[in-house]
């Protein structure tokens, strides 16, 4: 852009298309606020907007439940001596029946809450997965509705999900440390988003890039066929699953 | 700049984000605008009344706002949704701001509507932020000041801020834009330093360089 002489008003009179810089200004201004206004709405247009949202209240959730259940569950603690969480998972409802049974009327209303809280978030996963399916049936029979949903929200759209190159998906959600390994030479993540699917993080270790790969591979093509096509390729999901199997299975190991 | 005893603020309509007003006039707090820190480090390139502005890195438009009630016209480019929303709103009640939604990397996208500036100020989180200020170099007018701000963390974030400066001050050569001055925004904004810029017509190849 060197060479490039920018517009001036004075061009826009000379050519008889507005006659004083006020009303420039003015016609220049409406055009940009409708051009900006449009594509707002287009964006807010659609489907995956509200996937998107979805996920986010879901992670809030998660937040104030564990933030809720630790601090609760101190105080229930500091009240009874004999209390320790040592040696006994304290998970989801388990924490509702501890709190439930406390002596103090408001740890239990604090445990009816949490309790409460939970169930919008098991009703809130469904419909996820619900919207999900119907969005990105493909996609989500590979990973699952969450971590498809977050692929999603963190490509910005099924569109730029879907011309996105497997390499890319597989690092999704790993901007740090890509870029600490561009700029510094540290080893290059070997997962991002997908890790969170239960396939490669239950992978052994020296499997789990492997899996990551061949899944991400995987995710590029049921991507471009839930934007194209939108419905679940039974042949591609049952040759694609395979693949990923053999990637994270014990057996030839080279 | 509009100063009352050592606060800097600006004459318009308020209530755009909740700001504090004293005696009739916006409140222009240094600690969330880089720019209005920069008049507080001592920056003497001021918004003059008539000038025109072209603003990237947008937001919310809360400095916008700002800006607007000194210039002209501003021109105020934004590429993510939901700043864009709010710049929006704030644009809607203000007649000299031009809202872009666009991508600053790529100014071939909204150059037709664009004129050339008197200023241009530059606060985008991008790791290449010193190739986007060479690329606006044809918007500002002859004599025109350029002050971008170099968020040192989000070009590298494991560099010492001033190599990261001193690097993006290394850029800026032979691209028109000569760095007069760097101010560092402490206490304001931490690792966050203003180049303040001025349209350099000399050739490049002349010795006309001058040190910083």
């Amino acid at each position: 852009m060197a060479a490039y002489v920018p517009f001036s008003w004075e061009m826009a009179r000379d050519c008889g298309f507005v006659s004083t810089r006020g009303e420039y200004i003015r016609i220049l201004r409406d055009l940009c606020m409708l051009r900006a206004e449009e594509v707002l709405a287009q964006v807010a247009a659609r489907p995956e907007q509200e996937l998107i949202q979805m996920v986010h209240m879901r992670d809030q959730l998660d937040e104030v439940i564990n933030h809720l259940s630790e601090k609760a569950l101190e105080w229930h603690a500091a009240r009874s001596p004999g209390f320790s969480r040592k040696y006994r998972a304290l998970r989801g409802s388990r924490v509702a029946i501890v709190l439930g049974g406390s002596g103090n009327v408001h740890i239990r209303n604090v445990g009816a809450g949490i309790e409460h809280l939970a169930a919008i978030r098991r009703d809130l996963n469904r419909d996820i997965e619900k919207a999900a399916r119907a969005l990105l049936p493909n996609c989500t029979a590979l990973v699952g509705g969450i971590v498809a949903a977050r692929l999603l929200s963190e490509a910005g759209g099924l569109v730029p999900l879907s011309r996105l190159p497997a390499g890319t998906i597989q690092v999704l959600g790993a901007r740090t440390a890509l870029f600490f390994h561009l700029t510094s030479g540290t080893p290059p993540p070997k997962h991002g988003i997908i890790y969170q699917h239960r396939r490669v993080h239950r992978a052994s270790r020296e499997r789990r890039g492997r899996v990551a790969r061949v899944l991400a591979a995987k995710l590029a093509i049921a991507a471009r066929i839930d934007l194209y096509r939108g419905a679940p390729d039974e042949k591609f999901l049952a040759l694609a699953q395979a693949a990923v199997e053999r990637a994270g299975g014990l057996h030839d190991m080279d | 700049m509009i100063w009352i005893e050592g606060v800097l603020v600006s004459r318009g309509e308020g209530g755009v984000y909740g700001e504090r007003m004293l005696s009739g006039h916006r409140v222009w707090d240094p600690y969330r605008s880089k720019l209005s820190a920069y008049y507080y480090r001592g920056g003497e390139r001021d918004l003059l009344p008539g000038s025109k502005v072209l603003y990237l890195g947008a937001a919310h438009g809360t400095t916008v706002s700002h800006v607007s009630d000194y210039v002209e016209v501003v021109y105020a480019v934004e590429n993510a949704y939901t700043p864009m929303r709010d710049l929006l709103a704030v644009a809607a009640r203000r007649k000299n701001i031009i809202p872009l939604f666009a991508d600053a990397t790529d100014p071939a996208c909204y150059a037709p509507l664009v004129e050339q500036v008197d200023l241009l100020f530059q606060d985008v989180a991008h790791p290449d932020q010193a190739r986007i200020a060479r690329r606006h170099v044809p918007f500002l007018a002859r004599g025109g000041t350029a002050l971008v701000v170099i968020k040192a963390r989000s070009v590298d974030a494991r560099k010492d801020p001033a190599d990261v400066v001193a690097g993006a001050c290394g850029e800026l050569e032979g691209s028109g834009l000569r760095v007069d001055r760097v101010l560092w925004l402490e206490p304001y904004h931490r690792d966050h330093a203003v180049l303040e810029c001025l349209r350099d017509d000399t050739p490049p190849q002349g010795s006309a360089q001058k040190g910083r």
